[in-house]
């Protein structure tokens, strides 16, 4: 962004606002405005002023004697520090591409403007926010409620199918549990069945009968602690063997028992309950019916029978009731110490006799297993945990997704605000560079003097390069090129110094080495770490003699006739090189016409490049060019400097006049 | 944001040796004003202790500015003796255009 002073101080703050900071960076990529002003011969006055802004020309406009409303902005738009004067009429040369933009921009009211850049940043990322402000957590809230509710329906599915599946397997074990009760009946059945068949033959002969029962006595297995030969109708036994029956304690009972029996084909089966033990009773009747073979055998003391571990069964609780109803009073066996059993249960029914055992049995662990049986367990937890997780990873992720959102906009506006800084300090940068060059250059007659400074395009810093023509007397100028070392604000303050010291100088009249001498004592390297190469070249107009003296700077170039000479004489060190210096100038005669370009490094080295061949370039496109001074000066910089340029570029240029 | 990286300047590598009599800087790439404060950093400690001879060996150096120059300026006022090991023609000739042969002693 190459902009005069002026342009800041005719706008400045209302510019910058109405002008975005990207703008400004975008622009300064492209040749801008480059500003010479030359000092022509007392005769033509009024002094010609010349702007010039390179770049994408749309041609040239020609400025003369045009009085347009646009035109008088642009020059109080450039007027202040560099021209000539303000108060002449505006003439020159006007090749403009951005031309009618600047002056738009310029003459924008501040109030009308849109709001100021840092309002507007400040306000975006909010109203953005504001836009897509939605409660973050849904997603994860959604994740927790689908996640749950799948994970209950799993759970439930999976305890259904188990219980489902667990009475399916009781119902299997009962009728298992009833098949071996029924497969026992016979054990109790035979012995009796075989001792009717005796006593019907033997047409009921005691001692036969007694004979024949004896082995079945006892309390084992198979065996019975009272057998008893009967008769219908009577109420006491006929025979008996082992200890006397419970039955025949209670005379009507027998009697109804016994005729009842005696009507029954199979066996019949009363529960005793006054005895102590409880007996069960089993009377078979013989084929004749004429006699009644009754056994007794105690229950278990409190009904309880465990089975053994290793059984088939051990994993289920029974209980078994004699008749149809479950009830407590008919019961015959349980494994548990306290009847009726609970929970999951299953019940069938065994004939007995000429009764019924019911069958009651109900797990004593998961039929199906343990795995099916923590399986809704394993469900539940496993779903629970994963739903927590997943709802955990999405507030995380949104979390980080909106800590990243809030740190893109902060970088934003942090990137935004450091754009806009940055062209400030551009613009500051230029506009005290601006400041540090001649306002004006001398108008001498006999000569016309001009120069160009063209920033480097090397960000914020100002550098180092300065310019000057000071007059010494009617018939002398001091043509002074220099450049400080390093960038900055330090830079552009010993640039300072050193100007103005040369200007003490020479108004004291000392000859070019004598000023390097005198300058070298007010710069240590040491000190400052900054050195300075300087060229001082008295032009004497009268005697049509240069004499140069240089500290560390390149030559000047002479041109006369289309012919190009450096001005070459020995070279003294740099101004900071060494304190008091002695230094030595050349004086070379000037042909009549002849020009003198002093210029400083930026002009002619390139990297990587033998600075001669720069020096060689300038030679050639300086005399292939036969244009007015300024013209010539604005062709050298355009053509010499390749591609954005780092360094700063200080040229001028003084054209003896005939 | 052009401008701005640029700041980072060129690839500049350096070494420092010394043994106490004489330091040698071994300096390549390009040395400008973008990276000259990091190489004074580390070189100026040492030839403050060891202040007698320096040798610069500026044989893979490709391009010096002016801040470069004005860097082996101080260092050729702090020390007793240096010299300029391998300089291309390049360089001679920059430092030859500054007048500075007569302070940088050019050895091959």
């Amino acid at each position: 962004m190459h902009r005069p002073a002026g342009a800041r101080m005719r706008a400045p703050g209302p510019y910058d606002r109405t002008h975005p900071p990207g703008r400004v960076i975008d622009r300064a990529g492209t040749p801008g405005l480059r500003i010479s002003s030359s000092a022509l011969t007392s005769q033509q006055k009024p002094c010609q002023s010349y702007a010039r802004f390179a770049g994408a020309g749309r041609g040239p406009l020609w400025g003369h004697g045009v009085q347009s409303g646009a035109l008088e902005s642009l020059q109080s738009l450039l007027a202040p520090t560099i021209w000539a004067s303000r108060a002449l009429p505006f003439r020159g040369v006007i090749e403009a591409s951005k031309l009618e933009e600047e002056v738009e921009v310029a003459s924008i009211d501040p109030g009308e403007g849109p709001p100021a850049p840092g309002d507007d940043e400040a306000a975006s990322p909010t109203r953005e926010a504001v836009a897509h402000e939605r409660w973050p957590y849904w997603a994860a809230v959604a994740i927790l409620v689908v996640g749950l509710l799948v994970t209950g329906i799993l759970t439930w599915v999976s305890a259904a199918q188990y219980n489902q599946n667990e009475k399916r397997l009781l119902q299997l074990r009962v009728k298992e549990v009833a098949a071996v009760l029924a497969e026992a009946q016979p054990a109790t059945d035979t012995p009796l069945a075989s001792a009717a068949a005796l006593v019907d033959a033997t047409n009921g002969n005691v001692h036969k009968f007694t004979h024949f029962a004896t082995p079945y006595i006892g309390s084992g297995q198979g065996h019975f602690p009272s057998i008893s030969l009967w008769q219908p109708g009577g109420a006491r036994p006929v025979a008996t063997v082992g200890a006397p029956s419970a039955l025949s304690a209670s005379p009507s009972t027998a009697r109804a028992f016994i005729a009842r029996a005696a009507g029954s084909p199979t066996l019949s089966i009363i529960g005793l309950q006054p005895s102590s033990p409880t007996r069960l009773g089993y009377a078979y009747p013989t084929a004749t019916r004429r006699f009644i073979i009754y056994a007794e055998r105690p229950l278990p003391a409190d009904r309880r029978s465990r089975l053994q571990s290793n059984s088939a069964f051990s994993d289920l609780d029974y209980a078994i009731y004699l008749g149809r109803s479950v009830t407590p009073g008919q019961l015959l066996v349980t494994s548990v110490s306290k009847a009726p059993l609970r929970g999951e249960q299953a019940k069938t029914k065994v004939p007995f006799g000429n009764t019924v055992l019911t069958l009651v049995v109900s797990p004593r662990e998961s039929l199906a297993g343990t795995l099916p049986q923590r399986l809704p367990w394993i469900i539940a937890i496993g779903g629970v945990i994963l739903t927590l997780g997943a709802t955990a990873l999405t507030v995380r992720l949104v979390e980080r997704r909106r800590s990243a959102e809030h740190l893109a906009g902060r970088l934003d506006h942090a990137l935004s605000e450091n754009q806009r800084l940055y062209a400030e300090q551009r613009t500051i940068a230029q506009t005290l560079q601006h400041a540090l060059l001649p306002e004006e250059l001398p108008v001498i007659a006999g000569a016309e003097a001009s120069a160009l400074f063209e920033p480097g395009e090397r960000g914020v810093e100002i550098g180092g390069d300065w310019y000057d023509v000071i007059p010494l007397d009617d018939q002398r100028l001091l043509v002074v090129v220099g450049d400080v070392s390093g960038r900055g604000l330090r830079a552009a303050a010993t640039m300072a110094s050193l100007r103005y010291a040369i200007h003490a100088y020479a108004a004291q009249n000392d000859p070019p080495a004598a000023i390097l001498t005198k300058l070298s004592r007010i710069l240590s390297a040491t000190e400052t770490g900054q050195i300075a190469t300087v060229l001082c070249a008295v032009v004497d107009l009268g005697s049509r003699q240069v004499t140069v003296a240089t500290a560390g700077h390149l030559p000047p170039l002479l041109i006369s006739d289309g012919h190009g000479e450096y001005v070459d004489g020995e070279i003294g060190v740099p101004i900071g090189a060494q304190a008091g210096a002695a230094y030595k100038s050349i004086t070379v005669p000037a042909p009549p016409s002849a020009t003198l370009l002093a210029f400083t490094d930026g002009l002619v080295e390139r990297r990587g490049e033998e600075l001669d061949r720069g020096l060689e370039r300038l030679r050639t496109a300086a005399t292939a060019d036969h244009q007015g001074l300024p013209e010539l000066l604005g062709t050298l910089v355009a053509e010499l400097r390749h591609g954005p340029s780092e360094d700063d570029t200080a040229i001028v240029g003084l054209r003896w006049k005939n | 944001m052009e401008e701005l990286s640029a700041h980072s300047g060129p690839q500049m590598t350096f070494d420092v040796a010394t043994n106490g009599e004489r330091t040698v800087v071994t300096i390549s790439g390009e040395l400008d004003i973008a990276n000259v404060d990091g190489l004074d950093a580390a070189v100026a400690p040492v030839i403050e202790m060891h202040p007698n001879r320096l040798v610069v060996d500026v044989g893979g150096l490709r391009f010096a500015d002016s801040s470069a120059i004005a860097l082996w300026v101080r260092w050729s006022a702090t020390v007793g003796d240096i010299e300029f090991r391998d300089a291309s023609p390049l360089l001679r000739r920059v430092i030859t255009s500054m007048g500075l042969e007569g302070k940088f002693r050019l050895t091959p």
